[in-house]
């Protein structure tokens, strides 16, 4: 259906892609993997029109493209669901679906026609979606399924999926799977992109492997093995995909008693140990990031005691949790992690300004750099210079950014919420490193994480949450995923029946 | 039959946005009834024709802006162009040209404004805060440059007193059926623009690049030329707005339509239109534009003075958008929670 060969596209200063050559049979789900910066999205820019490409050559059914707009890529059949959902929150599912070729009469839109169009298209998927609803009053999965349904309206049969099941709960990527091998006995192509592997041998046929712009390799799925895709992807055998640190475990740093805020955070109580890391485990919507944000203050709480050294603290917003010695690594880098506009040393810089300051306000450039110097070393954060924004750094240095900012001061207790999320192999090994560097040196780690294996690899000891409350505690080393999702769906009565 | 009714209403109801519509009519039923109560000749028909015609410039110059609210945009540039609209169409008529081809050239003139905008915001993407304030200085300049930096003489000293009875009467001071002509020129316009938006494809279109330009562009629409859509929308309500002030004034006044964008705005905005995009109804508009005038009618009727006048709107403003955020936060907590 697809073939590309030799494609070249320069950036300023970069040469995004080099020779790279891909191919896309129908009928297939395609994984093309590789680290963040690898160039899989500007290939597929480049399939789907965003961008022009450089050289090379590019077929799709047979006919050969020059240039390529968005349009004609949409025309030629190819559509691309975003890992950044691409829908107006604001519109219906319908109005969202025929988006830029509604159906008119004359001047008049044909809404009707329209919405039994849309309701035709997922009731074929089985979705049960109502086309009338607004699409922001979706859950994420809903949102994506309609973004699917949506190709599918306008006949696509190449779907490019960039990171789809990164923000699913295990319920909606078997929904998800669902679709795709449906669309797939369709005669679909489907190109597949992805950093969670684990996933890739329920729905994968072929990969192609690139790194740093180049095309590596690539074949049968299941005739590769999980390493040898992992060491291509790289470049360098990781030789342990969770390296864990034995630590002993000291004395108790932190404990959270009766914490109750909204109906996600229903009556938590928990310890954190020195040189101890503790997963935090559950479904999408368990409240665990809830928690997370009661602890630091950033959601009212309604009751509950916070213990540090056995001493209650009172943190009524994030500047008190910060003083106490209690940080945050939030979930969403972008929104709640960085200043992205920021240079890296303003981002750095940015909570330790007391400590940066003088007496009368005015910040001291010397132990600003002196902060900046010591993050970029000890985080190995890749970047030419702490003067560029955060934005143009890849997922992974986003994430040290965020955990450096807090490292200059003496915290006790470091949260991270979901700190791999959407970054590369390489890099998570970076992070679960860092995280047990902190364990080491006698800092409490609270670890919240949707993704099983890295939990059970990581943490010591694994609390799991469902619906709000905690339903079990478990030792890493004695556990098995089935255990930990036994417990993540322990809901109440109630919620069963809905 | 009532069954079908009755799915009618709820279809009406369920609209998106249908809420603060429902709440800045029910704020406008409030402000008038109170108002009446205090002093009875609120309700008399001859201040109800008053009201009507009042309040139709700033329903037009609401509708031009709820237009660019929606899209995510503003356009600071719709009072200078009321007044340029004055400006042209007023010397013009001085010099003894016909009163159509004068309301032509200032039509053109608004639309070339209003083409600029679209062009700034649209193509070469200017924050929409900064394009229309560059608009706004230079088409009251023009309003100020088309009769030498002085106000018009009376229109009829040029095209005659009948002529120019003819347009005031048109404009202003005319009825049909009984209501004042001015009522029924917004009307039209806000029914026309009314379908516009809510039944046709540019009107879909508008709500989309409010919600997400990416996405929207990404699906196929194209995002300059919707933008310069919407920017000769305000442009066109701007025009017709200086000609009602033309024909009241019976001559052109460089200083029309001074403040008049931020009329539109808070006309929207206390009808409900988000001035972050993606959300709103007309229908808002005309709400808001009702309280607008209903609460100056009324506060003038009360002999309140003008100091107060202006407060009480200013207070007015902040607190509807405070009510729909407040009513907002508490939806989605709600949601965020079950």
């Amino acid at each position: 259906m697809v073939s590309m060969k030799n494609i070249v596209k320069n950036f300023p200063g970069v040469k995004a892609l080099d020779n790279v050559s891909f191919e896309l049979r129908s009928g297939e789900v395609m994984a093309l993997l590789g680290e963040n910066g690898a160039g899989k999205s500007t290939l597929m820019k480049i399939l789907s029109g965003v961008y022009t490409k450089d050289g090379g050559s590019m077929e799709i059914f047979g006919k050969t493209y020059e240039t390529l707009t968005p349009k004609q890529a949409q025309a030629a059949g190819v559509a691309i669901i975003h890992q950044e959902l691409n829908m107006c929150r604001h519109l219906s599912v319908t109005e969202n679906m025929f988006l830029g070729r509604e159906k008119v009469d004359g001047v008049l839109l044909k809404n009707n026609e329209m919405e039994s169009e849309a309701a035709e298209i997922l009731g074929q998927l089985k979705i049960d979606i109502d086309p009338r609803q607004t699409v922001g009053d979706l859950p994420v999965s809903k949102q994506q399924m309609v973004e699917i349904a949506k190709a599918l309206s306008i006949h696509a049969k190449i779907l490019i999926m960039d990171e789809p099941t990164s923000s699913l709960t295990a319920k909606e990527i078997d929904e998800l799977f669902r679709i795709i091998r449906k669309l797939k006995a369709d005669g679909c192509g489907i190109v597949y992109i992805s950093h969670r592997l684990e996933e890739l041998q329920a729905i994968v046929d072929r990969v192609t492997i690139m790194r740093d712009g180049q095309y590596i390799t690539s074949g049968e799925f299941h005739s590769m093995t999980m390493d040898q895709i992992i060491a291509n992807m790289v470049g360098r055998e990781i030789k342990e995909q969770f390296p864990r640190i034995s630590c002993s475990k000291g004395k108790k740093v932190f404990e959270v008693r009766g914490l109750n805020a909204g109906k996600l955070v229903r009556d938590i109580n928990f310890s954190l140990y020195e040189g101890e890391i503790v997963g935090f485990a559950g479904l999408m919507g368990a409240g665990r990031t809830e928690t997370t944000r009661a602890i630091f203050g950033v959601d009212p709480k309604t009751s509950g005691q916070i213990l540090l050294d056995d001493k209650e603290i009172q943190i009524q917003c994030p500047m008190d949790a910060i003083r106490a010695g209690i940080v945050l690594a939030p979930e969403d880098r972008k929104k709640d992690g960085l200043c992205t506009k920021l240079s890296i040393r303003h981002n750095l810089a940015l909570p330790n300004l007391d400590l940066l300051c003088n007496r009368i306000g005015v910040i001291s450039r010397n132990k600003e750099d002196q902060l900046c110097e010591k993050a970029v070393q000890n985080l190995l954060i890749k970047t030419p210079s702490v003067e560029i924004n955060a934005a143009n750094l890849s997922g992974g240095n986003q994430q040290k950014v965020v955990v450096g900012k807090w490292l200059a001061r003496n915290s006790r207790v470091v949260i991270f919420d979901e700190p791999t999320r959407g970054i590369d192999v390489g890099a998570k090994v970076e992070i679960y490193n860092l995280m047990n560097k902190l364990k080491q040196e006698g800092i409490a780690v609270m670890f919240v994480s949707s993704e099983m294996p890295e939990v059970l690899g990581i943490a010591d000891r694994v609390i799991i949450m469902c619906d709000g409350r905690i339903t079990g505690e478990v030792m890493a080393r004695d556990t098995t995923q089935n255990e930990v999702l036994k417990y993540a769906t322990e809901f109440e009565k109630k919620q069963q029946a809905r | 039959m009532n069954e079908k009714k009755q799915s009618a209403f709820k279809g009406l109801l369920g609209t998106r946005g249908m809420g603060a519509v429902i709440t800045a009519f029910a704020g406008l039923l409030i402000i008038y009834v109170a108002f009446g109560i205090i002093d009875r000749n609120v309700f008399s028909g001859q201040n109800v024709m008053n009201l009507l015609r009042s309040m139709s410039k700033y329903l037009l110059i609401g509708v031009g802006q709820s237009y660019l609210l929606i899209t995510g945009n503003i356009d600071l540039s719709i009072g200078s162009m009321v007044g340029m609209s004055a400006m042209i169409s007023a010397t013009l008529m001085t010099m003894g040209i016909h009163p159509i081809i004068a309301i032509l050239v200032a039509l053109i003139c608004c639309l070339c404004c209003g083409v600029v905008n679209g062009i700034l915001v649209g193509k070469f993407k200017l924050p929409p805060f900064i394009a229309t304030l560059g608009t706004m200085f230079v088409s009251r300049g023009a309003a100020y440059m088309v009769n030498n930096n002085r106000n018009t003489d009376a229109i009829a000293t040029g095209i005659g007193k009948e002529a120019g009875d003819r347009f005031q009467n048109f404009f202003y001071y005319g009825k049909t059926f009984g209501i004042f002509n001015t009522f029924w020129i917004a009307l039209i316009l806000f029914l026309l623009f009314f379908f516009l938006l809510s039944k046709t494809r540019t009107g879909r279109h508008i709500y989309a690049i409010g919600s997400n330009v990416d996405a929207a562009k990404l699906s196929g629409v194209n995002v300059v030329n919707t933008t310069i859509k919407a920017y000769l929308v305000s442009a066109v309500c701007a025009c017709v707005v200086g000609l009602i002030l033309c024909a009241q004034a019976g001559m052109g006044n460089m200083e029309a339509g001074n403040m008049y964008e931020m009329y539109g705005v808070a006309a929207g905005v206390i009808g409900g239109i988000s001035p972050l995009g993606g959300t709103g109804l007309l229908l808002g508009t005309f709400a808001g534009a009702a309280v607008w005038q209903t609460l100056e009618n009324g506060l003038n009727m009360i002999g309140a003075q003008v100091g107060i006048q202006r407060l009480v709107i200013g207070i007015i403003v902040v607190f509807s958008v405070l009510l729909d955020v407040v009513v907002r936060s508490g939806n989605f907590r709600k949601k965020s929670n079950s």
